[in-house]
């Protein structure tokens, strides 16, 4: 019953315990008996656990023992998942130095790791055969790993796309090129559908092609960078600079003609008399009056210039107040354009510092005639 | 179950499912005898709903031209929608019920009814065709406000409306030139008041998120989104209160987020406006509402607006008096708060969710007739008729009695701006104070 290991750790235990009692009695010392406590405890554990395994041995007279030892089990089958948990933890230490990003991504590939790696070694106990083994680990795994697959696939594709579309030199040779290619795109297509004795690895090949070569432009594109494209100055960046004055200075022309611009906005229009007057959604008439306009709301305003000049428009705000910067201006606005401007008035007409600077007024730089109150209530 | 298949249908056999089948339809008989009770009763407590005579947001009941369009579509649509459900229902409960199986059987398949097919194309077309036309032509009819008498500008914001009249070029406000006072942008919130047999344009949009206009019995509902400016006509000839509430979910207090549109005969809103623009009296001296004022300007002031209100304390030379202007913007996510100027002037105050009115004096101005409504409006509210206890209980905390995000502590995304009136943790006596002081703001 008691096996020599058994024996071993059983009279180590004994005698243990009783190199503890006697420390305890004659030294007196706490932290020793503690120490001795511990290994009496350690050792009977090991002495409990190699009873209770008969310290792995396995005897010829008893089969039904032996073919349920471990020793018998089938060998797991080769895996890559250990490995792959290795990259994973190695890419999580890496990411805790470097980049959130990095960590993320050694994250998801741990848990998919561990799950891989779960799913495979309970699939190999399913039976006796491997094929069927196979056959049931594909069955719950597929469910999973096809969508997630597509869907790298796909990104995979749309990034290489995007990639080689901003690396084209321009606008119009990104839609020269993409004209040709989606031509190409459609004869191939055609030929392939026309001809029915096409086989299929023909057609794997043609995929495989056009694959690496989307992905091998958008590598290449990836590594040239995106082409130059200009970043337009906002109007808060004039104010932040106090560039209101008549100076030149640019902006998107694009940006008003959003959907956004064009409907259910107020307009300040600038007329060939040099005049400001108003219009807003509902009544589509140009007042000359004061223009009222809720406070602490972000106004989006359309600058219509109906001038032959270029020509921007200002309000001062107030200049105390920390709401809000005291200038605010459009971009120089080409004769017959029209430009956004975002005012949020942050106190009323009446307050003391807006009375001060005469009200709330919008103005244009280099036209004298050009005024119109704004009344904030 | 045990079974076989014969073409499409499925012949049960076996004694198991043969005799699970008598026990279903054992008990069935007195099941099925009860359902036409259930749907009849079900169905009369729908109907009878529409008998409802408390019911002030009832699109069925228009008293506004533009509603009355609305009206005069829906009932064919209506009718149209409804004839069409009974006769599909209809066909589809004779169907179940007459070629049920029985076991009889199966009738001889084809493939294809060309004329059932086209008659099913044609019928539905011609309805949607004729639901269509004028239907357009309401859509179109609404959005016409050449004719406009009248610009209100409305703004939304969590969880209340903001309404300021514009002054128009020749200086008068919905064409009613002030009597007395020079005319100036009047701004009030949760009660719109608007002249009768007027043309009103009402020009909206969010400070916060998107919130809907609604006043079911004057118009259609029209969405107010930040950045943009929408437009509504509202117009009525009864005077009277007409209720509505905001339609989009707009956040915690959406259901809280209520209005009122007051129509005044005319020579009543020449009276209002007149009122609006009065001067600002201070409370007598020595009195509690004098205290008040000068817990107002301590408390209450760095978010609402009181026009005229000057902060005199601890001074007598006039020249130092400093004029009190709010900072909403520095506390409140949306940047605004109601102003009080005339609070007491309103029958509703916390965005139309509660009344200033006791029961009996508010029923006595909700359901005034048109002739007298104007007056009884107009007297305001009076101490005797002051719904005190929950005026008091809005003071004492407010986020209690309507839910708000008013914690600034747990609002990092708003900079730790509240959305909503937030807790003052004001004494009994400042409460005392205060309420004396709004009594005297109309």
């Amino acid at each position: 019953m008691f096996t020599t290991g058994a024996k071993l750790l059983l009279g180590a235990t004994v005698a243990s315990l009783a190199g503890t009692v006697a420390y305890g009695v004659l030294a007196e010392g706490t932290m020793g008996t503690i120490g001795l406590v511990s290994a009496t405890v350690a050792l009977a554990t090991l002495a409990g656990i190699v009873i209770f395994t008969r310290d792995a041995n396995v005897f010829a007279d008893e089969p039904d023992t032996f073919d349920g030892a471990a020793a018998n089990a089938a060998r797991p089958g080769a895996s890559m998942w250990p490995f792959a948990l290795g990259l994973a933890v190695t890419t999580m230490t890496l990411g805790l130095v470097t980049y959130p990003a990095i960590f993320i991504l050694g994250a998801i590939l741990f848990v998919a790791g561990i799950a891989e790696w779960i799913l495979q070694a309970w699939s190999e106990r399913a039976s006796a055969d491997a094929s069927h083994n196979a056959e049931v680990r594909s069955r719950l795994a597929y469910t999973a790993e096809m969508p997630v697959a597509a869907a790298i696939g796909l990104g995979i594709v749309i990034y290489s796309f995007s990639r080689v579309m901003l690396g084209v030199p321009s606008k119009t040779s990104t839609i020269v090129a993409f004209s040709i290619v989606a031509t190409i795109v459609l004869i191939v297509g055609a030929i392939v559908g026309a001809n029915r004795s096409i086989t299929a690895p023909k057609i794997t090949a043609l995929f495989a092609v056009a694959g690496v070569a989307l992905i091998g432009g958008g590598a290449v594109s990836g590594l040239n960078g995106e082409r130059h494209m200009h970043e337009y100055e906002t109007t808060a960046y004039f104010a932040e600079k106090d560039e209101c004055g008549a100076e030149k200075t640019y902006a998107d022309k694009h940006a008003s003609q959003t959907v956004a611009g064009k409907a259910g906005s107020v307009e300040v229009i600038l007329n060939p008399d040099g005049r400001l007057v108003h219009r807003k959604p509902g009544d589509e008439v140009d007042r000359v009056g004061a223009m009222q306009l809720p406070r602490s709301n972000p106004n989006n305003l359309l600058f219509r210039n109906e001038t032959n000049e270029d020509r921007r428009l200002v309000i001062d705000l107030a200049p105390d107040y920390e709401g809000s910067p005291p200038r605010i201006c459009s971009m120089l606005v080409e004769p017959g354009g029209v430009q956004w401007l975002t005012v949020n008035f942050a106190v009323p007409s009446f307050a003391p510092e807006i009375t001060e600077i005469g009200g709330y007024r919008f103005q244009v730089p280099g036209v004298d005639s050009a005024d119109l109150e704004v009344v904030v209530p | 179950m045990n079974g076989h298949t014969n073409h499409d249908r499925t012949i049960w056999v076996g004694s198991h499912d043969a005799h699970t089948l008598d026990a279903v339809s054992a008990v069935n008989p007195r099941r099925r005898r009860r359902i036409p009770g259930i749907a009849a009763a079900v169905g009369a407590a729908i109907a009878l709903s529409a008998c409802a005579t408390d019911a002030p947001q009832d699109t069925w009941q228009p008293a506004g031209e533009n509603a009355q369009k609305i009206h005069d579509l829906q009932w064919p649509v209506f009718l149209t929608a409804g004839i069409v459900g009974v006769l599909v229902f209809g066909l589809l409960a004779v169907t179940v019920l007459r070629f049920r199986d029985k076991g009889q059987s199966m009738p001889e398949q084809t493939h294809g009814k060309p004329v059932i097919e086209y008659l099913f194309i044609a019928i539905p077309a011609v309805i949607l065709a004729a639901i269509a036309i004028p239907t357009v032509g309401v859509v179109m009819a609404l959005a016409d406000t050449d004719d406009t008498e009248c610009v209100i500008n409305v703004t939304g914001q969590q969880w209340w409306w903001e309404y300021d009249y514009e002054v128009e070029d020749d200086g008068t406000i919905c064409g009613f030139a002030p009597t007395a006072a020079e005319a100036a942008p009047i701004v009030t919130s949760g009660q719109l008041v608007i002249p009768a047999d007027t043309k009103v344009l009402l020009r909206g949009t969010s400070r916060d998120v998107i919130h809907s206009y609604w006043i079911p019995r004057l118009n259609g509902k029209r969405d107010m989104v930040p950045g943009r400016v929408h437009y509504l006509r509202l117009s009525s000839e009864t005077p009277g209160i007409y209720a509505g509430q905001c339609t989009e979910f707009c956040g915690l207090s959406h259901a809280n987020m209520r209005m009122e549109t007051i129509v005044l005969e005319p020579d009543h809103f020449q009276q209002w406006l007149d009122n609006e623009l009065e001067p600002y009296t201070s409370p007598e001296e020595g009195t509690l509402a004098a205290a008040g004022e000068s817990t107002f300007i301590t408390q209450c002031s760095r978010c609402h607006q009181v026009n005229g209100l000057v902060d005199d304390r601890g001074t007598d030379d006039p020249d130092d008096d400093t004029l009190v202007v709010s900072y909403p913007d520095q506390f409140v996510y949306s940047g605004a708060a109601p102003n009080l100027t005339n609070l007491m002037g309103r029958n509703t105050f916390a965005g139309a969710t509660f009344d200033l009115l006791t029961d009996e004096c508010r029923a006595d101005v909700w359901e005034a007739d048109p002739e007298v409504f104007g007056e009884r409006y107009l007297a305001g509210v009076t101490e005797d008729c002051l719904n005190e206890i929950e005026l008091r209980e809005w003071l004492r905390n407010s986020p209690a009695k309507k839910p708000m995000y008013a914690d600034a502590e747990m609002l990092t995304e708003t900079d730790g701006k509240t959305r909503g009136m937030p807790y003052l943790a004001l004494s009994e006596d400042q409460i005392d104070e205060l309420i004396a002081y709004l009594l005297e703001r109309k």
